[in-house]
């Protein structure tokens, strides 16, 4: 079927992708969004080598979890960039830079 | 080739092409639907990889839930949330500042050499899967297979799971409430 | 052998010395209260009589000798003693029988001036050093009092210090009489490396422990101080200066003892000195004679005349000293002092009315020139009595003491040149014109003084001259009565029989006589003086003088031989460049070389302040900015951006996968 390195490679890319979106993006949302990508490419990565583990069936069990605890993450990391924009006017990860008084 | 790799190369450049797309993107409303696309093209690459339940669930939570919710959040803002979010900075496509892109080349270039050499030399207990034939078959009942081991050896983080699904659930809902006027 | 017990001379000569000091304690202490020389006089009247009972105890009679000890230097003992023996105790009441006189006529002299109370102090302080001088028993002692004569002549020719003229007469005589003070100190030091002590009675007992080169530089030495103290050819130039002094004062000091304290001392010191000194002294003595005697001939001023007399005497006297017949030189001593002494205080008298011409009519005529003198016999008629004795003392008239001390000195001269050889012969010749120059101008300032009229008309016409008061005309007549032959011989012709030289002979070889002399020296000086008096009598009295008052001799004779100009410019002038010389070294060299330390210590702390400023401080403050500076770098990381931790989070795990895969693999 699809060799390994083929799924790898792909993930490779999602993730240095989704890196990118996480370092360069002045969007709360799209540094989410990139974040996202990269759970992405790592479930990816997880369901690639999962295919080797029929005994246990760890890498597609683990993928579930991961899917799951993504959706929970963005679901906080929503409620957080709401509450912070609404103290900061603004979305933009550079602007928010003060601590705590 | 054959049509299972062409259809594959199809699904990667999709989801490749697509975030590409997505984070050289001004607009974000548009970045978010194709960030939907990615999602799609990934769990159709999960199909690949054997992993059908996964590519459901994905598409389940992933797409059903979570980039709802985004869309949501993003959409059923006040105007100046969309406002903010909608325009960023002036122009159509973003500048790649050059730190990140070298840093995200870079890991890039890593990550392909290291999986390069995981495929030139496969690690010890895929071969020995191999040869022990447990090796994911397309026949195989997944499905069933994975509520098994998730009742059985997978329970504790299971449970975990659930229990940090429940403390996210209380959390946001506690971040989004109206504060009382003080 | 000192004795340690004080006998009765010995205590009368302590008082005799010490009672003038206790008079100038009180004096000085006194201050301004002192009007009268009540003191003082009191003073040199007890000293007189004390030193005459000296006199009278050691006259003739076996020395008497006492020391105590006075400070140890190391393991070298000095002494202070007395030593009385004839020449001691005749200069002892010599001293006193000048001074007491001379006390009584300054107190008429000088009443009224101002600082008369500093005058009583000097004059008393004068007597005590003189005293002490010809007592000391050491040649130590000797010279601490010679130093003092010296600065009580100082302080006293400079009494008129408002004066300018005064003031730089007594600078004149202090230093000149340091030039001979030098002398005496080298003398001093050769004694006492030789002789191990400077007792006076050991040197002249034992002259020979001097080896023969250092005897006669000894003698020189001595010679030199005597020289500058006596006035001798070239260190004359001091005396005629000193005349600015109150006349008094020249009366005591330059004409009848301290001068003669040079005479003292060659005497004293009479077995120290051998051949070759003997005749220097002779030969410093004739120039001396002659050349006084020639200046003398044309001055004006009355006290300069009477100066260099004074000069021309003292040099009779050396030649006596260098002859080997010191009694004689101390003979001639005696007598000068006497009618020296009477010609000053003569002199004075008549300056004293001159003054008061000058006061009375509003003249600006000098009171001691003689050209503005004349008549005053009819005025003074007992100044030109006395005046007119101590003259032809001067000259050698006789049947006065001068006459026999003149004639002694002059026979023995010829019987010692008559051993000699070489142009020691003249010598005695020299004196012979000498003697005949001394008539001419001792007679010349009598016919100037007394004969003729007063030279300016309107002082003549209502003048008030009288004569000088009591006060002053004792003394005089006093010393006019000690110029007479009765005072020393009983026989007015001959020498022979003077007691003071029987006295004094004693020690000394005499010389081989030649009897002829004793009858063809008086007859030659007592007619010249006879051919003189006419001459002046035709020039001066009559107003025919037929020379020329300007031709060179007479100009060298009036300028001093130009002496004082030469010394001048060969001495004083370069001494002065000299002086102005190192104070330019001082300033700029000396003071330079200190300023220019000063500076340099300033410039090296100026570079140490600018290093410690810049380099040590700038050191300091480097690592302050260092620390900014990194803090500053570093603080750019916290910059609150989590995009940029994140960057950074994945630089550092890229490094890390690299390092893995490059070098573990």
């Amino acid at each position: 079927m699809i060799p390994l390195t083929h799924f790898l490679v792909v993930g490779a890319c999602l993730f240095a992708i989704g890196l990118y979106a996480v370092l360069a993006r002045r969007n709360a949302i799209l540094v989410l969004v990139g974040i996202e990508l990269m759970i992405n490419a790592a479930i990816l990565n997880l369901v690639a080598f999962g295919r080797y583990d029929k005994t246990m069936y760890g890498g597609q069990v683990f993928a579930l979890f991961a899917i799951v605890l993504a959706a929970a993450a963005v679901a906080v990391a929503l409620a957080i960039i709401l509450n912070v924009y609404k103290f900061y006017r603004s979305v933009n990860p550079e602007d928010i830079k003060n601590l705590k008084d | 080739m054959n049509i299972t790799a062409l259809v594959f190369y199809v699904f990667a450049t999709l989801a490749i092409g697509s975030a590409l797309l997505l984070v050289s993107m001004r607009n974000i409303a548009r970045s978010l639907f194709l960030f939907f696309i990615v999602l799609f093209s990934v769990a159709g690459l999960y199909v690949f990889a054997l992993a059908d339940f996964v590519a459901i669930t994905q598409i389940l939570v992933y797409v059903g839930g979570v980039l709802i919710l985004m869309l949501f959040a993003f959409m059923l803002s006040n105007k100046e949330l969309l406002n903010d979010l909608q325009i960023g900075t002036s122009h159509f496509f973003a500048l790649p500042t050059w730190q990140s892109l070298v840093i995200a080349v870079s890991f890039l270039a890593i990550l392909v050499y290291t999986s390069l050499q995981l495929g030139a030399d496969e690690p010890g207990w895929i071969a020995a899967s191999r040869e022990a034939g447990t090796v994911l078959t397309p026949t195989d009942q997944t499905i069933q297979h994975i509520g098994v081991q998730i009742m059985t050896r997978y329970l504790l983080p299971f449970e975990i799971v659930s229990v940090l699904l429940m403390m996210a659930l209380i959390g946001a809902a506690h971040l989004t409430r109206k504060e009382a006027t003080s | 052998m000192p004795t340690t017990a004080l006998t009765y001379p010995l205590l009368a000569a302590l008082s005799a010395v010490l009672l003038p000091f206790i008079g100038f304690l009180l004096s000085a202490a006194l201050g301004k209260h002192v009007r009268n020389g009540a003191i003082s006089i009191s003073a040199i009247s007890l000293s007189l009589l004390a030193a005459c009972y000296a006199f009278a105890q050691v006259w003739n009679q076996a020395p008497v000798h006492i020391q105590w000890h006075w400070f140890t230097i190391g393991e070298q003992a000095f002494h202070v003693g007395l030593l009385l023996d004839n020449i001691a105790v005749l200069m002892l009441v010599l001293v006193c029988v000048i001074a007491l006189p001379v006390h009584i006529y300054s107190a008429a002299y000088m009443k009224g001036d101002p600082g008369i109370h500093r005058y009583w102090t000097y004059l008393s302080l004068f007597c005590f050093a003189m005293l002490g001088l010809v007592v000391a028993d050491n040649l130590l002692l000797m010279y601490i009092c010679w130093e003092l004569v010296g600065f009580a002549s100082y302080l006293l020719i400079g009494f008129w210090f408002t004066r300018d003229s005064a003031v730089q007469a007594n600078k004149k005589a202090f230093i000149v009489n340091r030039i001979g003070d030098i002398g005496f100190l080298i003398g001093i030091g050769i004694v006492y490396s030789h002789l191990g002590t400077l007792d006076t009675g050991t040197l002249i007992s034992t002259p020979e422990t001097l080896p023969a080169p250092w005897l006669t530089v000894a003698g020189l030495a001595f010679f030199l101080g005597a020289m500058a103290k006596s006035a001798q050819f070239p260190l004359h130039v001091w005396l005629p200066d000193a005349m600015e002094g109150p006349t008094s004062v020249s009366s005591l000091i330059h004409a009848a003892t301290m001068v003669a304290a040079g005479v003292f001392l060659l005497a004293r010191l009479f077995p120290v000195f051998n051949e070759t000194v003997l005749l220097v002294i002779a030969t410093t003595g004739a120039v001396t004679a002659f050349v006084a005697a020639y200046f003398a001939l044309t001055q004006y001023d009355i006290k300069k005349i009477l100066a260099f007399s004074t000069i021309s005497q003292l040099g009779f006297m050396m030649v006596g000293i260098g002859i080997g017949m010191y009694p004689v030189a101390l003979f001639h001593l005696v007598t000068h002092a006497f009618f020296k002494c009477l010609l000053f205080l003569c002199a004075g008298a008549i300056i004293h009315e001159m003054q008061h011409v000058k006061e009375t009519h509003a003249l600006d005529i000098d009171p001691q020139d003689i050209r503005n003198m004349g008549g005053l016999r009819k005025h003074m008629p007992l100044t030109f009595a006395t005046m007119l004795i101590a003259s032809l003392a001067l000259a050698g008239f006789p049947f006065t003491g001068g006459y026999l001390s003149k004639d002694a000195l002059l026979v023995h001269t010829f019987e010692w040149a008559a051993l000699q050889s070489g142009a020691a012969k003249l010598i005695p010749y020299v004196l012979v014109i000498v003697s005949m120059l001394t008539s001419f101008y001792i007679l010349r300032l009598l016919a100037n003084v007394f004969f003729g009229s007063l030279s300016n008309p309107l002082a003549k016409n209502k003048t008030h001259i009288h004569e000088a008061p009591m006060t002053m005309l004792i003394p005089m007549l006093f010393f006019a009565g000690c110029s007479l032959f009765p005072l020393f011989s009983v026989n007015p012709l001959n020498d022979g029989h003077v007691w003071l030289m029987q006295g004094l002979t004693t020690t000394v070889s005499t010389l081989p006589p030649l009897r002829l002399l004793h009858l063809v020296i008086p007859l030659l000086t007592t007619g010249v003086t006879g051919i003189v008096a006419v001459i002046i009598w035709h020039w001066y009295v009559n107003g025919k003088y037929p020379l020329k008052t300007n031709g060179l001799l007479y100009r060298l004779s009036q300028h001093q031989g130009y002496l004082d100009v030469l010394y001048n410019v060969a001495i004083v002038r370069p001494i002065v460049r000299l002086s102005h010389l190192l104070l330019w070294v001082d300033y700029h060299v000396v003071d330079g070389t200190v300023n220019g330390l000063a500076a340099l210590g300033r410039s090296l702390a100026a570079t140490a302040a600018w290093i410690d400023q810049r380099l040590v401080d700038g050191l300091v403050r480097l690592v302050g900015k260092i620390a900014w500076g990194l803090g500053h770098i570093f603080r750019r990381l916290q910059t609150g951006g989590v995009q940029r931790y994140f960057a950074t989070l994945f630089l550092v795990i890229l490094v890390i996968l690299l390092y893995h895969i490059v070098v573990l693999l």
